[in-house]
């Protein structure tokens, strides 16, 4: 069944079994739902990628079989999953657009390689040795921020998806310029068939790179799901393909790139902890006061793959908090503390409105977790004696005050102590 | 083995595939009357220097012939592409020319029509519009594909792209400072001083008189009178430490306790006193 290349590439990776090179944060079970007819062909994506890289441990599923179930009683079943029968009519009772909605929403991580029925993706102006449904891609280096490694020309097969706004989309590879999407295999038909294609459907011609072919999409909740315009990018044939100037096609490392970040390994970040205080203090206040000078303080981690452990990470540059009654008061940004990997802190002075205030951390980037926190906490107004004293506009009224407490006691020290003869002498003239 | 094998089979016929190129490549650009205001080839070699600007009523002609390189003979590609693309936003349209079967293809392009593919040009912060760079791509299976930059072009300004409501959380927000009541106002410390001098004035009278008036202070040390000129020596400076520092609840204790103690000494001094006068 296996060749004999594929049989060393399996020796090598069992040589390595003992060190995964990179662990998910969210759990390592995953469901593979394939034809098992087809499964040998991914058999670099499954033994190599996942399992010895990645440490992952395969469920194998057909897409007849009932089960194991992807969601039971509410509880998801594995922490991933991967749908890579594009060509399966229906997948079982349990996975249907819903279903995957609700793994989403539990947290579940879903790789899904979407079927090839509606318009492939063509491109006549490329390599001409290539047949035109199978399309070298070049991956430039920063184009999405999934991608952390450069990535070798890819080869794809499959549909193209166009894009709308949503920033919650995350591209990972993005059609070339010269590829469009066509309904009929255009070496075959006449050349007018692709202008007949835009009169006839309202949208235009799908074309170029405003299309996307494997998108990434990251809920609210952290969960993502990548949609693959076709599964022959994981395959073995085009993991070992060469592209032009005999090198090896990056396949297998995009794969691998794929898998990382829709399964939780790369670009993963958390908030471990929320402090705030006075300026010179270390408790936190119940209340604050208007014009107290507070200082607020964040602790946030990133996901190393490789050791497998949430680090503290001082990376984020442009991390803000704001401090909000219904609408943000004030926003600053947050920069890291030298000294203290993984804290960000910064002080400002709570503003002159007294109420209930909530230190909001909201921090979304395409690509990375979002990280949301909010912390109440109320302002009250200076207590009576919150205000300042010993002005200098009072000081005729302090000189005024103890000058006459002083010449009291200078006073009744006086009579005290002085003699009291004159008072006896009035008193016997006054009986005479 | 079975791929590389393959791949070489094809890049030997890849030897023999003919090369296109185009044959009188040129644009027209002509306002709404029908005057020409630019007209001029395109060249295949160097890129059209200066950008081609075009008004809200004007039209864009352009034509030109695909040919084999070797014999001339026109050819029908399947796809010519004329590719839009901004790149500063990074905005990319791709329309389709049809081409007739002699290879003969013409396109116009009128901004008060525009193409569903033309991308937004939007007034840039400087009121500037970012010009889009045009290519043209043509592709046939039987040939080399080809690939020309054309001018580029300045097109009028219109709507920006539309933005999602969420996309600016997804960027650096500007920064908020709240604006604060201004310090109070302290008038200047000079006529404080001027009015304290005012207030202490009477001292000067007073000690001016009791030189003159006030009996010395012969019993000052006598064991009954100084204890109570000492509590209440004690009970100023607790009404002053009161004002600096304490707290209402402190100062009754103190003074509760301070009072006992007054009560025995005043009595005992004014019992003196009394004794003394009955003499």
């Amino acid at each position: 069944m296996f060749s004999i290349r594929r049989w060393c590439l399996l020796a090598l990776s069992v040589a390595s079994l003992l060190c995964a090179d990179a662990k998910s944060s969210t759990g390592d079970s995953v469901l593979v739902v394939v034809d098992p007819k087809n499964q040998d062909q991914y058999s670099t994506f499954f033994e190599l990628i996942l399992y010895t890289d990645g440490g992952y441990v395969l469920t194998f599923r057909s897409p007849k079989a009932e089960g194991p179930v992807v969601i039971e009683d509410d509880a998801p079943n594995f922490a991933h999953v991967i749908l890579l029968a594009p060509e399966a009519r229906n997948l079982g009772k349990d996975i249907t657009p819903q279903s995957i909605v609700q793994l989403l929403s539990r947290k579940t991580n879903v790789i899904v390689a979407l079927p090839t029925k509606q318009s492939p993706l063509h491109s006549l102006a490329a390599r001409r040795d290539t047949p035109s449904t199978l399309i070298p891609i070049k991956v430039e280096d920063h184009s999405s921020p999934a991608l952390t490694k450069h990535i070798e020309p890819v080869w794809f097969s499959g549909i193209p998806a166009s894009l709308g706004s949503n920033p919650l989309l995350v591209p990972i590879l993005r059609a070339p310029s010269e590829s469009f999407a066509s309904e009929t295999t255009v070496t075959s038909g006449s050349a007018d068939a692709v202008a007949d294609s835009v009169e006839r459907g309202g949208e235009g011609l799908w074309a170029g790179s405003s299309l996307s072919l494997v998108t990434g999409f990251q809920a609210t909740n952290g969960a993502r799901i990548t949609f693959v315009g076709g599964a022959e990018i994981f395959s073995d044939e085009l993991a070992q393909k060469e592209t032009e100037r005999h090198r090896q096609s990056g396949n297998a490392a995009f794969s691998r790139e794929v898998a990382a970040w829709t399964f939780q390994e790369n670009l993963v970040l958390r908030i471990d902890k929320v402090e705030h205080h006075l300026v010179n203090a270390t408790e936190p206040n119940e209340q604050y006061t208007n014009n107290d000078q507070v200082v607020f303080s964040t602790y946030i981690s990133k996901w190393n793959p490789t050791k497998g452990k949430w680090e503290p990470y001082s990376g984020l540059k442009d991390l803000q908090l704001e401090f909000t009654m219904l609408d943000p008061f004030i926003r600053t940004s947050l920069p890291p503390v030298r000294g203290a990997p993984g804290k960000y802190s910064t002080s400002f002075r709570a503003p002159d409105r007294h109420g209930v205030f909530k230190f909001v951390v909201d921090y979304k980037r395409k690509g990375w977790t979002s990280l949301e926190s909010s912390t109440t906490v109320p302002v009250v107004p200076p207590r009576h004696d919150g205000y300042p004293r010993f002005l200098s506009a009072a000081w005729p009224y302090y000189t005024g005050a103890i000058s006459t407490s002083v010449a009291f006691f200078l006073f009744s020290t006086i009579w005290l102590a002085g003699e009291v003869n004159e008072r006896k002498r009035s008193k016997g003239s006054k009986a005479e | 083995m079975f791929f590389r094998s393959f791949g070489l089979l094809l890049l030997a016929a890849a030897a023999q595939a003919s090369i296109l190129t185009l044959k009188s490549p040129r644009f027209v650009v002509s306002d709404s009357i029908g005057t020409q205001l630019r007209a001029e080839p395109i060249s295949l070699e160097h890129r059209t220097a200066s950008p081609v600007k075009l008004g809200g009523r004007d039209t864009l002609k352009l034509t030109f012939q695909v040919v084999e390189k070797e014999d001339g003979k026109g050819v029908q590609p399947h796809q010519t592409f004329l590719r839009f693309y901004d790149e500063v936003t990074g905005e990319e349209g791709i329309q389709p020319i049809r081409v007739a079967s002699n290879g003969k293809a013409k396109f116009d392009l009128n901004p008060s029509k525009p193409p569903l593919s033309l991308p937004p040009t939007p007034k840039t912060a400087s009121g500037e519009v970012n010009p889009l760079q045009l290519t043209l791509l043509i592709g046939s299976p039987e040939h080399e594909p080809l690939s020309i930059r054309l001018f580029d072009l300045v097109l009028p300004p219109s709507q920006p792209a539309p933005v999602h409501p969420d996309e600016i959380k997804f960027h650096l927000q500007e920064e908020l400072f709240h604006t604060f009541r201004p310090d109070q106002k302290v008038p200047n410390k000079f006529i404080s001083l001027v009015f304290s001098g005012i207030a202490l004035a009477p001292w000067v009278v007073l000690l001016g008189l009791w030189s003159q008036v006030a009996p010395a202070p012969t019993n000052l040390l006598s064991p009954f009178i100084l204890p109570f000129i000492l509590s209440l020596g004690a009970f100023e400076t607790l009404l002053f430490t009161y004002w600096v520092k304490l707290k209402l609840f402190d100062v009754l204790l103190y003074g509760a306790g301070l009072g006992l103690v007054t009560i025995f000494t005043g009595r005992q001094a004014l019992a003196s006193i009394s004794a003394q006068r009955k003499d």
